[in-house]
C-alpha cells in the first residue's frame, strides 16, 4: 500500500531544487529525433493494432490560440483575437483526423479525449462539440461510464451557459486556470481574473453534471506573497474543486519568450517560494485533499485518489489518469503521440503543420522508438511517479532482469538520496518517504539514462526546477 | 527458478549453441540423440551436416513457395510463420514454428517448397541438406525414427483446427498447444510472448482479429489468463485445457 503521506522538509527541498524533467514521458522530448517521420509513424501504428488485445486509445487535441498573453506561459500558443484563425485551424484538424483515424483498427475504443492549449475555449462551445462529433465519426468511442472527455478552460472567456452544451456533447471533466487571485500577481502576469467569474464556471460545470472540476494554481509567480497566496488558497478550497494542481513557476525566459516580460525583481526569492509551496501543501492537506504526486492533489473520493490507493494510477502527457495504458494519439500543432513503443510529435509551428496537412501528409516532424532499456526505465519511472514506489520482485519478473545488477549504477546514484531520507531502498521495494514524495522527480532522475548527456552538461537549464 | 519465458531477448543468448558432442538445447534432433543413444561417430556425422544460419529479422522471407527444395531447417531461436497466398492475394497462415521445430518437411514430396516461411522476430536456423541427412538416416536408425516422428507430428498439427469449433475453443487450443510446445523445449509453460501478430493468429484460427481480442479479453476478465501487450500468462490452466480438450482430443 503506497503511502499518501507527505512531509514538508524545507532544508531538503532547498538542497534538491535542481532542474529536471517532469516525466510526463520517458524518454523526454529532447531525445526525439527528426529521423522518425511519417513512414515510421505508420509502421508503429500498424504494429500497435497487432497486439493480442490492442490497447485502447486516448486522444489529445491541441488548440494553440489565446486571446491574451499570460507572461508566465511556457506553452505552445499563438496570441490572436481573430476568430477566423480558429475556423481555418478546425478545417485542417479535420484533415488530420481523416488521415490519422484509419491507422487504427476500428475495434480500438477511445477511452479518453482531452483538449489542451493554448486556450481550447478560444473555440466556442459549438466548435468544440463539432470536433467531438468529428472524432466520434472517425473513431469508436467507448460507451462506458469511465470514458472521459475533458477540456482546459480559461474562465475569463467562458460563458456559464455553455457548460450544459459541452456536457450534452459528452464533456465530463474541466480544468480551470486560476494561478493566483492576488490582484498584484494578476497584474504582474497580465491575467486579470475575478473570483466571481471563476466561481460561476465551477458552479456551471457542477450544475451541468460534470464529473470533476480541476483548478490550476501556480506558485513562484512575480509579486506573490505568502499572505496573498494563502487568501487564494482559502478562496479556491471554498470552491471545493475535485482536483487541484499547484505548479511551480519555471522562469526560463531564454526558452519561453513571453517570460521576458516578467520583471525578475518581482520574483519571490527561493525561501519565499518554498514557503508558498509549504502553505499550499499544508492548506490543501488540512482541507482534506490527498497528495497524488508531482503537483497534484485530489479529494479522497476522487477517482485519482481511489486509483492511487489501489495501485491503478497512470501518467501520460495529459498528467495523471485512471486509465490503463493506452496508445495516445496527439492531434493539432505541437501535439505528441505515444503509440506502442514510440513517441512522435507534430511540428511546433503552425505553418509547418499546415503545409504537411495541405500536402496530405501526416504532420509528424520528430520522434523516437523506445529500445528495451527505455521501456524498462519508463516502467520504473512511471511506477515511482504514480505510486511513489517500485516493487522489486514484480518488476524483475515483468522484465526478466536482475534488479540489483541491471540498475547497479542507478542505485549508486540513489544512495545519497536514501541517506538524506528521501527514499528507502530495500530488497523488496524502493519507496519514496513522506519527505521524498515532493521530490519524486529527483528520485526518478537517478534512473534516467539520458540525463547526463542533456541537462547536466547544459550550462543553462532546459528543464524547470524541481520546486 | 522456473524456466525462461519465450522468446529469449538477449541477442547473445538467443539460442544456446551446442558443441561437437553437445546439441543445442532446443535442437530438433536432441530427442533422437538422447533417447536413441547415438554413438559419437553418428553424432559427429550429423553435426557436419548442420549449418547454422541467421539471424533473420522480422519480415525476412526464409523460403518462398515454389523455391527448389534443398534443405529442412530446425528453428534455433525465434518464431517462423508458414503461409500460402491464394489466387485472390489472400494470405492463409498454415502454422507457427518455435525453437526445436522443423520447417520445410512438407517440401519433401514435390521437390519445391509448397509455402512461404517468414521470420516473425529474430530467427536463427539450423539447416540440414535433405539428401545428405537421408543418407545418414539410412545408417543411423535413431535418426530415421526421429525424422518420421517429426513428419507425422507436422501432419497431425495441420489438421488440428479444421473442425467446427467455437472461437473460445480455438483460442484455448492455440494457447495450450503453444504452451506445450514451448515447455517441451525448456521454456516456461505459463508465461510466453505471442510473437505473432493478432491478424496472423486470427487468420490461423479462422477468426476475425477483433474476435481473437474479444475472446482473450473475456478470458482475462474471467481470470483464466493475463495479457500485457504481447505477453501472456496462463493463470487457470485447468479451465483453459478443459476448453481446448475437444480440439486437442484427450
Amino acid at each position: 500500500m503506497p503511502s499518501q503521506q507527505i512531509a514538508f522538509d524545507a532544508g531538503l527541498l532547498r538542497r534538491y531544487d535542481r532542474p529536471g524533467p517532469r516525466y510526463t514521458s520517458y524518454p523526454t522530448a529532447p531525445q526525439f529525433s527528426a529521423d522518425f517521420g511519417e513512414a515510421a509513424l505508420r509502421e508503429v501504428a500498424r504494429a500497435s493494432n497487432e497486439d493480442p488485445i490492442p490497447r485502447p486509445l486516448s486522444l489529445y487535441v491541441h488548440v494553440p490560440f489565446c486571446f491574451s498573453p499570460c507572461f508566465y506561459c511556457g506553452c505552445n500558443r499563438i496570441i490572436t483575437r481573430d476568430l477566423a484563425r480558429g475556423r481555418a485551424y478546425l478545417d485542417r484538424l479535420g484533415h488530420e483526423i481523416a488521415l490519422v483515424a484509419p491507422l487504427f483498427d476500428r475495434d480500438r475504443e477511445v477511452i479518453q479525449l482531452h483538449f489542451g492549449g493554448g486556450t481550447p475555449n478560444f473555440l466556442d462551445a459549438a466548435q468544440l462539440c463539432g470536433v467531438v462529433e468529428t472524432l466520434r465519426g472517425a473513431f469508436r468511442f467507448a460507451d462506458s461510464d469511465d470514458r472521459d472527455i475533458s477540456v482546459e478552460l480559461d474562465p475569463r472567456f467562458c460563458n456559464p451557459a455553455d457548460m450544459p452544451v459541452l456536457a450534452a456533447a459528452g464533456f465530463n471533466r474541466t480544468s480551470l486556470g486560476v494561478q493566483d487571485f492576488d490582484p498584484k500577481v494578476q497584474a504582474a502576469v497580465n491575467r486579470i481574473q475575478s473570483v466571481e467569474e471563476t466561481r460561476a464556471i465551477v458552479d456551471a460545470c457542477r450544475g451541468a453534471g460534470m464529473r470533476s472540476v480541476n483548478i490550476d494554481l501556480i506558485y513562484g509567480l512575480p509579486g506573490q506573497s505568502l499572505d496573498g497566496f494563502r487568501k487564494t488558497l482559502d478562496t479556491v478550497v471554498a470552491m471545493r474543486p475535485d482536483r487541484l494542481a499547484v505548479y511551480s513557476y519555471a522562469h526560463l525566459p531564454h526558452i519561453f519568450k513571453p517570460q521576458t516580460q516578467i520583471d525578475d525583481a518581482l520574483l519571490p526569492d527561493p525561501d519565499t517560494k518554498l514557503a508558498l509551496l509549504q502553505a499550499a501543501v499544508e492548506h490543501l492537506t488540512a482541507a482534506g485533499y490527498v497528495y497524488i504526486g508531482m503537483d497534484h492533489f485530489a479529494l479522497p473520493d476522487d477517482e485519482l485518489a481511489v486509483a492511487q490507493a489501489r495501485g491503478g494510477l497512470h501518467r501520460n502527457f495529459m498528467g495523471y489518469t485512471t486509465h490503463a495504458d493506452s496508445d495516445l494519439v496527439g492531434l493539432g500543432v505541437s501535439a505528441i503521440s505515444h503509440i506502442g513503443g514510440s513517441f512522435s510529435q507534430n511540428p511546433r509551428d503552425l505553418p509547418s503543420w499546415e503545409t504537411a496537412l495541405d500536402a496530405g501528409r501526416l504532420p509528424v516532424f520528430r520522434g523516437m522508438r523506445m529500445d528495451e532499456d527505455d521501456e524498462i526505465r519508463a516502467d520504473l519511472i512511471q511506477s515511482l511517479m504514480c505510486q511513489g514506489e517500485v516493487r522489486v520482485r514484480a518488476f524483475q519478473e515483468r522484465h526478466g532482469i536482475g534488479f540489483a545488477e541491471y540498475f547497479a549504477a542507478d542505485l549508486q546514484r540513489l544512495w545519497p538520496l536514501a541517506d538524506d531520507g528521501l527514499v528507502e531502498v530495500g530488497p523488496d521495494a524502493i519507496r519514496a518517504t513522506p519527505r521524498g514524495r515532493l521530490l519524486l522527480r529527483n528520485i526518478a532522475m537517478c534512473f534516467d539514462r539520458y540525463l547526463d548527456q542533456t541537462s547536466v552538461i547544459d550550462a543553462r537549464p532546459r528543464f524547470s526546477r524541481a520546486i | 527458478m522456473s524456466s525462461v519465458p519465450f522468446p529469449r531477448f538477449n541477442p547473445r543468448v538467443l539460442a544456446d549453441d551446442g558443441s561437437d558432442l553437445q546439441f543445442c538445447t532446443t535442437c530438433a534432433f536432441s530427442h533422437a540423440c538422447l533417447s536413441q543413444g547415438m554413438d559419437k561417430a553418428a553424432l559427429m556425422d550429423l553435426h557436419v551436416l548442420v549449418e547454422h544460419v541467421g539471424p533473420y529479422h522480422a519480415g525476412d522471407v526464409l523460403f518462398r513457395e515454389g523455391d527448389p527444395f534443398e534443405a529442412i531447417a530446425a528453428v534455433r531461436a525465434g518464431t517462423v510463420k508458414t503461409c500460402v497466398t491464394d489466387r485472390d492475394g489472400h494470405e492463409h497462415v498454415l502454422g507457427f514454428h518455435f525453437p526445436g521445430e522443423v520447417i520445410g518437411l512438407n517440401a519433401i514430396d514435390g521437390h519445391r517448397y509448397p509455402c512461404d516461411a517468414v521470420a516473425l522476430d529474430t530467427v536463427m536456423l539450423c539447416r540440414f541438406s535433405f539428401p545428405k541427412i537421408s543418407v545418414l538416416a539410412a545408417r543411423v536408425p535413431g535418426l530415421q525414427r526421429e525424422l518420421f516422428r517429426l513428419l507425422s507430428r507436422d501432419i497431425g498439427r495441420a489438421a488440428l483446427l479444421a473442425g467446427d469449433w467455437s472461437a473460445d475453443q480455438r483460442v484455448a487450443a492455440f494457447l495450450v498447444g503453444m504452451s506445450r510446445r514451448l515447455a517441451a523445449r525448456g521454456f516456461s509453460a505459463s508465461h510466453f510472448q505471442l510473437t505473432m501478430a493478432r491478424t496472423d493468429i486470427a487468420n490461423y484460427l479462422r477468426l476475425a482479429p477483433e474476435t481473437v481480442s474479444r475472446v482473450l479479453r473475456r478470458m482475462q476478465d474471467d481470470g483464466l489468463l493475463a495479457v500485457e501487450r504481447r505477453a501472456v500468462s496462463l493463470l487457470d490452466r485447468e479451465r483453459i485445457e478443459a476448453l481446448a480438450a475437444p480440439i486437442l482430443r484427450e
